[in-house]
């Protein structure tokens, strides 16, 4: 048993934070990226795509650096720590580990060494309006053969940079119903492709969640990733992929809030004490604590069981679980210790407490994934 | 180095010897005794001799007293196996878990010669003799004098909430040794023969109907070779052993027990015909012990790491202290609205669910985020001393 970083993974999270804290500047900043239609700077991109980030966990010959899940786990920390907006997370995580699990080596030599130099992005279009709950497999758009060709009809929501994506990852019904894992496909799908049409949804954390409408899109069939009607078991794994992923982020980001709600409650001054003196603030500040080694052991042991192939439906959504509830419990504290200072725009707390409704409910909100807990009890 | 949540071939071997035993051998009244603090009967005692002689009690500890010289793992083990099946903690927990280490760091070395080999073999337990009625959270405001006379010390003074004392042989006692320095400075431990002339032990039964004790001390006379360490160091050790002590005590495997029998319920009763486990409800409550089941084991398995790996712990235990005993009393709290009206059925009582385990647990938890410090202070701690706010 070990709970410590490889020598490579503190650099990767020193370069990191290094990195993030000069192309992050100020909250400024964040605003103008929650108004901007892109979300991100092409200097940030390229910024990263230079430090080898998109490619961190390809082999050498797709353009990687042959990292493992966990050392793109801590990139993740980081950038939940600084909160830093943009299509990195669908690319990589939703696009990149889907093509690099499910894709032919023609897809991969074509998509992974340029999703690997930024200059390729992706997104995956998965969940319906149909799902007034969240369910990922309740999936209604069909693909409908045509010779060499499938004609794609139907709506896709809250698929993530969509609007910036050059290719959209569509997944799809080819057989059974509604509901069904099985007669799932995925196809890649040029977002530039006649039919596709993509309306930015205006959201809480002012991230780039989209509406993707597919009207008669036609796709040829060596478009197909992974096999035909077999995409459940793909989806499922990159999902797990993505919420472990997110946790990551969501365990930096309440990192960063904890951070700075210790260092208000020591300076500020009330009743002529620092009010960090005060046994209200300081549970307060513990419960952050507490709940963030939660967060922090449990997104580690998901993560370490992904890369190590070992059986992580329970402990994925334990974490996913866990960290959804952490992450909004850490910041409303945040908040509350903050008092009015925190509630206005400019303040990085609203930056941190938008953003950890998005990721709460993000591949499934708490009570999604007690549900699969429960599954997996037996219950 | 990297993060690994593995235990290596050796540790798995030793697990699967435990588990093997404790399948065999750990009768459902040896694990009540334990887990109901009703002491080491003549069950409990056996039990742990067996525990002993099968080879499987002091792998953790040093090789000249009859140990096997491996890292705290071994023991951390054999609780957590242990606590999988109701056993709340080897036989002799105290003097086990928390007393011998103090003695393997601070104790003289007839002491430990005397002791430690006895406490591996289970044939010992004490009492821990901290709290006193005026001395609850702010245990330094202790009264308990101990006067030195000649070879011994004489004491007196009044203890409370002391839960062993009335089966065990000793009492690791704390009392003030000088009462002219701040309390910090003033406090010394010494082991007592419990039986010792001028004791009395008074019952004191809890609302979930555990045995406590007070304990008055009459001019009881302890030989000085009985003072642990150095005069006046004796708070310092109390809060030395303290981290160590709640990586031992607090153990979340203590709950699978109780989680696989709410699933079991949630699987085998209807209503209209629908099992409860096809309730979304029912799902969400019990995932949701589930869950902070699987947190709480993590967090526990990283304090444990830090101290077998010698890293300064600060508020890790403490963090595993607050969130383990909060995580009881909820989880009580969800499996008995599951239980509906039928949770509050006690044991023996006609249509108890259970065998009447959640009420009685219910009435237990109650004990979880006060005994050996309350949620409270240990907040206070996690904040001071975990995230460096000030003290007041």
């Amino acid at each position: 048993m070990d709970f410590t970083y490889t020598e490579e993974q503190k650099m990767i999270k020193d370069a990191a934070r290094g990195f993030l804290e000069k192309a992050c500047p100020n909250v400024e900043w964040y605003l103008d990226m929650d108004k901007d239609e892109k979300g991100f700077t092409p200097e940030l991109w390229k910024g990263m795509a230079e430090l080898g980030w998109m490619g961190i966990m390809f082999p050498e010959k797709y353009g990687g650096i042959g990292g493992s899940f966990l050392d793109l786990v801590v990139l993740l920390e980081e950038m939940g720590y600084a909160a830093v907006p943009g299509p990195f997370f669908s690319t990589v995580l939703l696009g990149g580990l889907a093509v690099l699990e499910a894709g032919t080596d023609a897809q991969k030599n074509d998509l992974l060494p340029k999703i690997a130099e930024g200059k390729c992005l992706l997104t995956l279009a998965l969940t319906e309006a149909a799902s007034t709950v969240y369910d990922p497999f309740f999936i209604e758009t069909t693909a409908k053969a045509a010779g060499d060709n499938y004609i794609i009809n139907g709506v896709k929501l809250f698929v993530p940079d969509a609007n910036v994506s050059d290719v959209i990852i569509a997944a799809v019904r080819t057989s059974g119903t509604t509901g069904d894992k099985d007669g799932i496909s995925l196809f890649l799908v040029d977002s530039k492709t006649p039919g596709v049409k993509t309306t930015l949804l205006k959201t809480t954390a002012g991230d780039k969640l989209c509406e993707v409408i597919f009207d008669a899109v036609t796709v040829s069939k060596d478009k197909i990733l992974g096999s035909l009607n077999g995409a459940g078991a793909v989806i499922t794994r990159v999902l797990q992929y993505a919420a472990v992923g997110k946790c990551a982020e969501m365990l930096g980001g309440s990192q960063k809030v904890m951070e700075i709600t210790v260092a208000y409650a020591k300076e500020r001054v009330q009743f002529g004490k620092a009010i960090g003196v005060y046994q209200a603030v300081q549970h307060h500040c513990a419960n952050q604590k507490m709940a963030i080694e939660g967060s922090t052991y449990i997104t580690y042991k998901a993560a370490w069981m992904l890369c190590n192939g070992l059986p992580a439906t329970r402990i994925v959504a334990s974490a996913k679980a866990w960290g959804s509830e952490a992450y909004k419990k850490v910041a409303a504290i945040g908040h509350q210790i903050f008092g009015g200072t925190g509630y206005i725009v400019e303040h990085p707390m609203p930056i941190y407490s938008r953003r950890a409704k998005a990721a709460e409910y993000a591949y499934g909100n708490a009570n999604y994934h007690r549900q699969l807990v429960a599954t997996e009890l037996g219950l | 180095m990297a993060w690994d949540f593995g235990i290596l071939k050796e540790e798995e071997a030793y697990r699967q010897k435990v588990a093997d035993f404790l399948d065999k051998e750990l009768t459902e009244e040896i694990a009540r005794q334990s887990w109901e603090d009703l002491g080491l009967d003549v069950e409990g005692r056996a039990f742990a001799k067996k525990l002993y002689a099968a080879g499987l009690m002091g792998w953790s500890w040093p090789v000249e007293y009859g140990g096997k010289g491996l890292p705290p793992i071994y023991d951390f083990i054999l609780i957590d196996e242990l606590g999988k099946r109701w056993g709340a903690h080897v036989p002799n927990d105290v003097a086990y878990t928390m007393v011998g280490h103090t003695i393997l760091r601070r104790g003289s070395a007839e002491m430990k010669k005397e002791f430690i080999p006895q406490i591996i073999q289970g044939e010992i337990e004490f009492g821990l003799g901290y709290t006193e009625p005026e001395a609850g959270s702010d245990l330094a405001n202790m009264k308990m004098t101990a006067v030195e006379d000649g070879d011994y010390f004489v004491i007196n003074g009044q203890k409370t909430f002391n839960t062993e004392s009335h089966y065990s042989e000793y009492h690791w006692l704390a009392a003030k040794t000088d009462t002219k320095v701040s309390a910090y400075k003033g406090i010394s431990l010494f082991i007592v023969d419990q039986r010792a002339p001028g004791i009395t032990i008074r019952p004191m039964i809890t609302m979930s109907g555990e045995r406590t004790n007070e304990i008055f001390y009459d001019e009881v006379k302890v030989p000085k070779n009985r003072l642990v360490g150095e005069k006046n160091k004796g708070f310092y050790y109390m809060m030395e052993a303290l981290g160590s002590e709640r990586n031992y005590v607090f153990v979340p495997s203590r709950y699978l027990p109780y989680l696989n029998m709410i699933v079991d319920y949630a699987k085998n009763t209807t209503f209209k015909g629908i099992p409860l486990a096809e309730n979304p409800m029912v799902r969400d409550k019990i995932a949701q012990i589930a869950v902070e089941i699987d947190m709480s084991t993590l967090l526990a398995d990283h304090a444990r790491w830090m101290e077998w790996n010698h890293l300064p712990m600060t508020c890790e235990p403490e963090i595993t202290k607050v969130f383990v005993s909060e995580m009881e009393q909820r989880m009580v709290d969800s499996a008995m609205q599951i239980l509906d009206q039928f949770c509050q059925l006690k044991e023996g009582s006609k249509w108890a669910p259970l065998n009447g385990r959640m009420e009685w647990e219910f009435l237990h938890s109650f004990m979880t985020t006060i005994g050996a410090g309350t949620s409270e202070v240990g907040r206070t701690v996690i904040a001071q001393r975990g995230l460096g706010l000030p003290r007041g």
